[in-house]
């Protein structure tokens, strides 16, 4: 006789667990820490497991789990942050005009940024962008997903994930910059 | 093409989405314009350094391993739930095995005094809620949904439920789990929270009018009459467990936990409407 637990605990590990690594990784990068992304994907497995009923099969089940972790990491890790992520567009547009002045030479500054910034520095610098942002940069530029499963992911239109992408993509550098800067590897002023 | 039309294709550009149409146009672009030109270079590089230097983490052995032990052990499952609060996931080993010799032994002395820990089944709501917190603590009594998101909780258990459901955030709490029952044809709803530190909360939870009217299920007349003109009624059991009732909207919920009476009404207080 068939164990109809047994039988859908086999379905659900079939289903999702080889989405692991890429709910792993937008963990890692959402909370910081190996601990915490743990503990989210626990979260969103037994939730994924507790509700799959409610899940459509054949559709997206990739991008059904990764709502379920978007949504468990807002409604649970992100009441720990204090102040809500703000982005002053003036200071992007003036870093533009400071680093035309400073240097135009993008493959120089591309060399400096590539040779001599820590790996520790860019992941901070990932990190602190502001969730939207950082969660469309995560899923294009390190899990190399198309724009259009990007929209499906963080449910929103595609031109919202290709504004967002640019967007996040400008304050990256801008942080980044200002981590070489600091490390003197481009002028102060 | 202008720069604004060009800035809003850099991120096509720099992902390789442009279609045939605007390459040559976008190109010519880029080589009349410098501002442009190293706008769309530093998109480039940016996603280059993201590229190249953050590796996508893989999960380790470890993680597969313990999620799959975690889905294993899930309320769905019949293993049941203690699995879950005892499981290395929440608690320390060492945390673990202390707390199940406890549970043991408090089992033990109950079984010796009542034979059986039923899900009660008697009509005083105090007597049934301490009842259901030795259930619950014996692991007779198990939450069907397990979460760190009272939201969760509370949804499920507002599926067909005739009144307000209060799932709330409380201090220091590691995480909350629900179950519905119908006793004596009444519906019941049992909220389990375990408080970092502190041990589990247990919270009855029935139809406010239900209980006023004390034909299925009801009250001590001196409770009743103490709710009704405190809004709070509280007492302790000779085991040191404390009892507290308070009224939410039109349900009537009954706390029973082995937290110290003035931190549970604390920790209670801040979440009473």
């Amino acid at each position: 006789m068939i164990n109809p637990i047994k039988g859908l605990h086999k379905e659900f590990e079939k289903e999702a667990i080889p989405h692991t690594d890429i709910l792993y990784n937008y963990a890692l990068r959402m909370t910081g820490n190996a601990d915490d992304a743990h503990d989210l994907l626990q979260e969103t497995f037994l939730k994924a497991y507790r509700f799959w009923d409610k899940y459509e099969k054949g559709t997206n089940v990739r991008a059904w789990l990764f709502r379920i972790m978007k949504n468990t990491y807002i409604n649970v890790y992100r009441k720990a942050v204090k102040e809500p992520d703000t982005v002053d567009y003036n200071d992007i547009q003036n870093f533009y005009n400071i680093i035309r002045e400073d240097s135009t030479d993008a493959n120089d500054l591309q060399e400096k940024l590539f040779g001599h910034l820590l790996d520790d520095d860019i992941t901070k610098a990932l990190e602190s962008l502001p969730e939207e942002f950082r969660t469309v940069v995560i899923l294009c530029d390190i899990e190399g997903l198309t724009y259009e499963e990007i929209a499906e992911f963080v449910e929103c239109p595609v031109g919202t994930v290709r504004s967002r992408l640019h967007r996040g993509r400008k304050l990256l550098y801008s942080r980044l910059f200002e981590y070489a800067k600091k490390r003197g590897f481009v002028g102060k002023d | 093409m202008d720069c604004q039309e060009f800035r809003e294709l850099i991120s096509d550009a720099v992902d390789e989405r442009l279609g045939p149409g605007y390459r040559r146009t976008f190109a010519d672009h880029a080589g009349s314009c410098r501002n442009c030109r190293n706008e769309f270079e530093l998109e480039r590089i940016t996603k280059q350094v993201i590229r190249t230097r953050v590796r996508p983490a893989t999960a380790p052995a470890e993680v597969y391993e313990s999620l799959r032990s975690t889905i294993r052990r899930s309320p769905s499952n019949s293993q049941g739930w203690l699995g879950i609060i005892f499981g290395g996931e929440f608690l320390n080993p060492a945390v673990a095995l202390v707390a199940l010799l406890v549970i043991v032994v408090g089992a033990i002395s109950l079984l010796q005094k009542n034979n059986a820990i039923p899900l009660s089944t008697e009509k005083n709501i105090i007597a049934q809620s301490i009842n259901n917190y030795t259930a619950t603590m014996a692991g007779i009594l198990k939450p069907e949904l397990v979460s760190h998101d009272p939201d969760d909780i509370k949804d499920y258990l507002s599926k067909d439920t005739p009144f307000d459901v209060s799932v709330v955030t409380l201090d220091g709490c590691d995480w909350c789990g629900g179950v519905l029952s119908n006793v004596n044809g009444v519906r019941l709803v049992h909220v389990v929270y375990k408080i970092g530190g502190e041990g589990i909360l247990y919270v009855y939870q029935v139809n406010l009018q239900e209980a006023m009217r004390g034909e299925r299920v009801g009250l001590p007349e001196h409770a009743k009459s103490v709710l009704a003109k405190t809004g709070w009624y509280c007492e302790q059991t000779p085991e040191g467990c404390n009892v507290v009732l308070w009224r939410h909207k039109n349900t009537l919920c009954a706390a029973v936990s082995k937290i110290e009476k003035g931190k549970m009404i604390a920790l209670l207080s801040d979440k009473k409407p």
